[in-house]
């Protein structure tokens, strides 16, 4: 704990110029800032449908573009929200991936920087994908503090669950088990305490695809969480991808014409539940990403650990919300929107 | 003592060297201490990480906004990372500076449409993640520096001080015809009667400085404030009479002095407490203080009883001993200064309990049987019972 509390000290210090720079100047309420903020083209703008130009607004669930409140540029969470693309199915094929722990400050909100625990510098950490019936070999190297695992959600071997090969820090361990069955798994670190080694950050989306592949799509990956920055017990910020209001500030652009698949999983802590709320159109849900079990909704729910493959064809073109429909929650950041266009 | 000649002006100058060392060496130290820097603090472990909590000195409504006043109580600096309003995340925008060095204040201006008497939590979370809150119990819009605010804080504290004081005052004709003793047993009331302002100053200023930054606050903040005006006092007492003990007018005065500083603590207490939206200022509460008050005006009375005393004088008296309720009203209601308010109660405290001394002299060499006599005693008593009682109205 020593070194957390003087990392915590250093950081004020090295923290306090870069945060004072832009706070005062960003919330100043452009009226005509544009709701697609950097990655905006002019051609694009005649798409989109007056009702949803919100023009010069303060209310903070409607924050968009430059009024939103998040950290970075427009391709910052790009690792994570386009995961790599699935591969035909291919006998004896081997898929290797590399997770380093680390122990980092993640600055979760403008100013606001978490001392985190994180699979290769972010939380959630990298997304895994491999079709079912590859061999996966992921090795974890263990450059943090504190002990740690990689357990994942699926068909494996005990010996490989990351429930008793507990990785020491400076150590490393290579997880080796076939990927199955299909579906939108996820992964987290099963060290004790639990609730600290999953909140800190240790946790991501692993996919397997199925060996018929899924129809073509822009596939998104969207992985909930929370930040309890102030160790209470309750989560101070709440995100998709681990920026709160990040995808307020750099709406998703998809296109009306395209199938639009997001693997949404829940990996918030603290909280019973957590949710996906879609405005202004329905899409269609498979819980875990198996079976034919599909749901007609705008709406659907996750415990932690919960996850699901949502799968949308946009009616119609301009700015569509998206939030955990906890309002608590989607005012805590947990909010953003698809810029659907022609 | 005499063999030392110290008289000679080297040895007055070897003397005040002398008296330099331990400065000098003092700054050496602190020099090398400095310079040690946190290498000392390993020697014995690590040092917590800084609380990082602000200080939430007030939260202001008006229109579509939400003003918050923060402070940087501790030693290292303390930046506003994000702002909450109810569990929210919000706009705003910071008048001054975002990173507040130690004891620095900033005020965040949010752009809400609050609800108006709903209960509202405001968040304030540092660079580090912090989160402090203040819970408001009802929002309720802050009252602007107006004519007619000023005006009606000008009213409110003529009405809970100057008016009753003036009303007890106007007991002197019937003190006229009172005999000895029972003009010591009024006075022994009216010693009962500061001695009670006295101690209710001095918690006041003591819970005050208690809800202040640690390095505000203190024991002796409090005593500061009551030694300068005790021995303020003394000092003008002392200049008044021309060393002998008060009587007459200037023991009224110093009275009426005493009883004006406590009312200026009062009259801040509720200001500040109107503005706050903590305090339902009704009529009964005002109702409340005139009666509590009006035997202000009788202490005040009591000394002149056989001295002669024009009306502008007994006016004046009146307004020394009232107005600064007024005055009080209007910094409590405009100002937002936590340490003044310790300050003042702490002075109102110094000077009550000084003219305590003044008056039980007074009663000690006019009253029948002096000081121990069972009259002087049960004025004292029922002095403090009196004020007991009818502060009841005003809890």
């Amino acid at each position: 704990m020593t070194k957390t509390r003087l990392t915590r000290g250093k950081l004020l210090a090295a923290a306090a110029p870069l945060a004072a720079a832009p706070l005062v100047g960003k919330f100043a309420l452009e009226a005509e800032a544009s709701p697609t903020g950097a990655h905006d083209h002019a051609g694009h703008a005649q798409h989109r449908s007056p009702q949803n130009h919100i023009e010069g607004s303060i209310g903070h669930a409607a924050m968009v573009g430059p009024e939103a409140p998040a950290v970075g540029g427009p391709t910052d969470l790009d690792m994570l929200l386009y995961p790599p693309p699935a591969l035909p199915y291919s006998p004896g094929r081997v898929r290797e991936y590399n997770l380093t722990a680390t122990d980092v400050e993640l600055e979760v909100a403008p100013g606001v920087f978490f001392p985190a625990w994180v699979y290769n510098g972010t939380a959630p950490g990298p997304v895994i994908r491999a079709t079912e019936g590859d061999l996966l070999r992921v090795r974890l190297v263990n450059a943090g503090t504190h002990p740690h695992t990689i357990h994942f959600h699926g068909i494996h071997p005990t010996n490989m669950d990351g429930v008793f090969q507990i990785v020491e820090p400076g150590g490393h361990f290579t997880y080796e088990f076939e990927a199955r069955p299909a579906g939108m798994q996820l992964y987290h670190c099963h060290s004790t305490p639990l609730k600290k080694h999953i909140h800190k950050g240790l946790h991501g989306a692993f996919i397997i695809d199925p060996k018929k592949p899924r129809p073509p799509a822009t596939e998104l990956v969207m992985v909930m969480n929370g930040f309890d920055t102030d160790g209470d017990g309750e989560n101070n910020f709440y995100t998709v991808n681990g920026r709160s209001f990040y995808y307020a500030r750099y709406p998703i652009r998809v296109k009306r014409s395209e199938l639009v698949r997001i693997y949404l999983a829940n990996l918030t802590e603290f909280d019973l539940i957590n949710s996906f709320h879609l405005h202004a159109d329905f899409f269609r849900y498979q819980p875990t990403g198996t079976g034919d079990n599909w749901e007609y909704t705008d709406t659907v729910m996750q415990c932690q650990g919960q996850r699901g493959v949502i799968e949308i064809q946009f009616t119609g073109t301009g700015l569509h919300m998206f939030h955990a429909h906890q309002s608590e929650f989607a005012e805590l950041g947990w909010m953003g929107f698809f810029d659907v266009v022609e | 003592m005499e063999a030392g000649s110290a008289t000679t002006p080297r040895g007055r100058l070897s003397w005040r060297l002398w008296a330099v060392v331990p400065v000098l060496l003092l700054a050496l130290v602190v020099g090398a201490v400095v310079t040690a820097g946190s290498s000392l603090v390993d020697l014995v472990g690590s040092n917590p990480p800084p609380a990082d909590r602000f200080d939430i000195r007030r939260v202001e409504f008006s229109a579509g906004e939400i003003r918050i006043l923060v402070r940087n109580p501790q030693r290292d600096d303390l930046t506003i990372a994000n702002v909450n309003v109810d569990d929210a995340i919000v706009p705003y925008t910071v008048d001054g500076r975002t990173t507040l060095g130690r004891l620095r204040s900033a005020t965040i201006l949010v752009p809400f449409q609050w609800v108006e008497n709903d209960p509202i939590t405001v968040g304030v979370t540092s660079s580090t993640g912090i989160q402090t809150v203040k819970e408001v119990p009802a929002a309720v819009e802050t009252p602007e520096p107006s004519v007619q605010g000023f005006f009606g804080y000008a009213l409110i504290g003529l009405l809970v001080g100057v008016l009753p004081i003036a009303l007890g005052l106007l007991w002197l004709p019937a003190l006229r015809q009172a005999g000895p003793v029972w003009l010591a047993t009024f006075m022994a009331f009216t010693a009962g009667l500061l001695t009670f302002l006295g101690v209710e100053a001095l918690t006041e200023s003591f819970e005050l400085q208690a809800a202040l930054p640690s390095s505000l606050g203190g024991a002796g903040l409090v005593l500061l404030g009551v030694a300068l005006s005790f021995l303020g006092m003394t000092a003008l007492a002392g200049r008044l009479t021309g060393g002998s003990e008060a009587t007459g007018v200037t023991l009224a005065l110093l009275i009426a002095i005493g009883i004006g500083l406590h009312n200026l603590g009062e009259g801040l207490a509720i200001g500040a407490s109107f503005a706050l939206g903590e305090l339902q200022l009704g009529a009964f509460l005002i109702v409340g203080f005139m009666i509590h008050n009006v035997t202000e005006g009788l202490g005040i009375a009591t000394p002149v009883a056989k001295t002669r005393i024009g009306v502008l004088a007994l006016g004046g008296l009146a307004v020394i001993a009232g107005a600064p309720a007024i005055l009080g009203a209007w910094i409590g209601g405009y100002l937002s200064n936590d340490v003044l308010g310790a300050l003042f109660f702490a002075i109102a405290a110094g000077a009550a309990l000084q003219v305590v001394v003044e008056v039980s002299r007074y009663v000690a060499r006019t009253a029948p049987g002096g000081l121990r006599s069972g009259h002087a005693i049960a004025g004292f008593i029922v002095g403090i019972a009196t004020m007991y009682v009818t502060g009841v109205l005003v809890a």
